[in-house]
């Protein structure tokens, strides 16, 4: 059928949690997607008469899927109009994944800036469900103001893991903040980590993740258990319309998940 | 050596006249095929719709330079601003419609058979170039409308200033991906087939094959524009080369002059960058339209908080080595034909070639 590859599944809000002023993560129930759906993968959402926006995927349920959505552009704005019950399009699950299942019996570092830490949280989900298969759990997660931090009604949750270590930061505090003050990356020196045994993954905003992946390499993981999610424009999701293009990749297919030593030479390069 | 492929294929050249190539096109459009070539439209040699072969545009020439174009009376032309692309892959069309409870109607295309008749070789080249990058890669509508495609191309016997389909090894004979081609050799027409159906077509025309003495011209005619349609460098190691410019600051100079107003992305035969959008109708139902987009473009690598590729040197930078680098990764292919359209119908006349030079000029002299 002609326009099959943009055919999307109609998708029920559910729930929807307010995480901040300007987050909001969107349970959604949808059936018939391309396949199952995996940590690090995104949908494309639709929004009548608006347009099509890329979401990452932030909870995988059976048949319900969470979406974490910033209001920051012109569709996602229009996402805070939307009620439970409302129905969107929803087409995916697109791109790669998380390569968590290679990883297995090894300590998983997770290291999220902003609302980047949507797409990793998935991990954080798995790593619970198969906790024996995994070594330590190590969380840092930096925003840039207390009130910026998402999925705060969950932080119990994530330090009741066994195992576990969840270390949050803000660039700036307020009153009530009593925890670290200062860029993600400033939580990397004092861990202590087992090099030989401990994958990375990370992502947040580019100029984040280029500063993260310096002090990891310092700290002596090597570049091939360091993996970052990239963020581009995206508009098709499948590899055709040409803009979500960085050097030879395309993020909708190649990625949005790259091992660091494979992005590297066109990671850090001005506006490529 | 660009004649390479011969010796011929199956039938090798035979020999007719305008007539026989009236044949040809008679033969095509009674087959039901709907016949797409090169006719004048207005001030350019466009590809529109033939009803005969008198509107081809037998004795008119162009003459093309960095950001000029005009029609002159003359015996050979080359290609206008329009390529196939137009036609694989249109400008702006429908998806679909989205209805009001998000069901979707989906559209019903009729079968196309186009024919295209006397396109160039560069234009061939591009075709292959796009069933890969669109065809292969499961866009739907352009698998549609390539279906029934029947390729008939002429060789380009006289280049322009701009071509250099000789250094993309495109051109100026077709070497694949068409199904007859045709030569106009000294008031004769030299006719060649390039696949199974071409075969079957000549075959059908019954015309004596040419001799050796007119192989030879041919060969020799044909070598002639191989060298005249050549740029300054040399496609092996291109894609390697120009890569290691990516830091350098040659991309701000090359892109001084520049509108941005992507102009060269739009003409040129194989850039396919898309973006769909929403048009509603009284709230009851939403087009969902696909649309040509350029890389220069300010809006193209913008996000919602950030933009990826904010000035227009990144942007320029990011035309030309997808086009000689990152699509030789891709896909395993350049994704320049050598046509020149850009050249010339860049309104400040920014020339490809120079640019291409200058980039391996730089890496010569800094790269050590
Ligand atoms: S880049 Fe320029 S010369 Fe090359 S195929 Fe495109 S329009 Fe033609
Ligand atoms: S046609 Fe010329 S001016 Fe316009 S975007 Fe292309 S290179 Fe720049
Ligand atoms: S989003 Fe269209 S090619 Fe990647």
């Amino acid at each position: 059928m002609l326009g099959k590859e943009y055919e999307f599944k109609i998708g029920i809000i559910k729930k929807i949690r307010e995480e901040t002023y300007n987050v909001s993560t969107f349970h959604i129930e949808v059936e018939g997607l391309n396949g199952e759906v995996k940590p690090g993968q995104f949908n494309i959402l639709y929004l009548f008469g608006g347009g099509e926006v890329p979401i990452s995927i932030s909870e995988i349920g059976r048949r319900r899927l969470a979406h974490t959505v910033r209001f920051t552009g012109t569709i996602t704005n229009m996402f805070r109009e939307l009620t439970v019950n409302d129905k969107i399009g929803v087409r995916g699950p697109y791109g790669n994944h998380w390569p968590i299942e290679e990883h297995q019996n090894e300590d998983i570092l997770i290291i999220g800036g902003g609302i980047g830490i949507a797409p990793l949280k998935p991990i954080i989900q798995y790593v619970k469900e198969k906790r024996s298969k995994y070594g330590k759990l190590i969380i840092l997660y930096g925003a840039r103001t207390p009130k910026d931090l998402i999925f705060k009604s969950e932080f119990e949750e994530f330090r009741k893991i066994r195992d576990s270590e969840l270390h949050l930061t803000v660039d700036r505090g307020d009153e009530k903040w009593k925890g670290n003050i200062g860029v993600v990356t400033t939580l990397i020196p004092p861990l202590k980590l087992n090099i030989e045994n401990t994958v990375a993954f990370v992502c947040g905003p580019e100029i984040m993740m280029y500063y993260t992946v310096k002090d990891l390499v310092k700290k002596g993981i090597p570049e091939t258990k360091i993996y970052i999610s990239l963020e581009r424009r995206m508009r098709c999701g499948i590899g055709l319309c040409g803009h979500c293009q960085i050097g030879p990749y395309f993020v909708c297919k190649d990625g949005p998940v790259f091992p660091y030593w494979k992005i590297k030479e066109y990671f850090g390069v001005k506006w490529i | 050596m660009h004649t390479r492929g011969l010796p011929l294929k199956k039938l090798g050249l035979v020999i007719g006249d305008w007539r026989d190539l009236e044949r040809l096109f008679k033969y095509l459009k009674d087959s039901g095929y709907r016949i797409i070539g090169p006719k004048v439209d207005g001030n350019v040699i466009k590809l529109k719709e033939l009803k005969s072969l008198r509107e081809f545009p037998k004795q008119i020439s162009d003459h093309q330079a960095p950001g000029y174009y005009r029609l002159e009376e003359g015996d050979f032309f080359r290609n206008g601003d329009d390529s196939p692309k137009k036609y694989l892959f249109p400008p702006k069309m429908e998806i679909f419609k989205v209805n009001r409870d998000l069901s979707i109607s989906f559209r019903e295309i009729e079968k196309v058979k186009i024919a295209f008749f006397g396109i160039k070789s560069c234009d061939t080249a591009s075709i292959t170039i796009m069933d890969k990058v669109l065809g292969e890669r499961g866009d739907s509508f352009y698998k549609h409308f390539r279906k029934e495609l029947f390729i008939v191309t002429e060789n380009c016997i006289k280049p322009g200033e701009n071509c250099f389909c000789s250094s993309m090894g495109t051109g100026p004979r077709v070497q694949s991906g068409f199904d007859i081609s045709f030569t106009r050799i000294d008031g004769k027409i030299l006719f060649e087939a390039g696949s199974e159906r071409g075969v079957k077509i000549l075959e059908k025309l019954k015309l004596p094959h040419a001799n050796a003495k007119l192989k030879k011209k041919f060969i020799e005619v044909l070598e002639k524009a191989a060298e005249k349609a050549k740029a300054n460098f040399e496609k092996r190691f291109l894609a390697e080369k120009l890569e290691l410019a990516i830091e350098s600051p040659i991309w701000k100079e090359l892109a001084e002059k520049c509108l941005g107003c992507g102009n060269c992305t739009m003409v040129c035969p194989t850039c396919f960058c898309f973006d769909i959008y929403d048009e509603v109708f009284l709230d009851e139902y939403s087009k969902r339209v696909r649309y040509w987009d350029s890389c220069f473009t300010y809006k193209h690598a913008e996000v919602a908080g950030g933009h990826f590729r904010p000035e227009l040197w990144a942007r320029y930078r990011q035309w030309l080595l997808h086009k000689f680098s990152y699509w030789k990764r891709q896909f395993d292919m350049l994704g320049c034909v050598g046509c020149g359209r850009c050249i010339t119908w860049c309104p400040v006349g920014i020339d490809i070639r120079k640019a291409v030079e200058k980039v391996l000029k730089w890496v010569d002299e800094n790269v050590r």
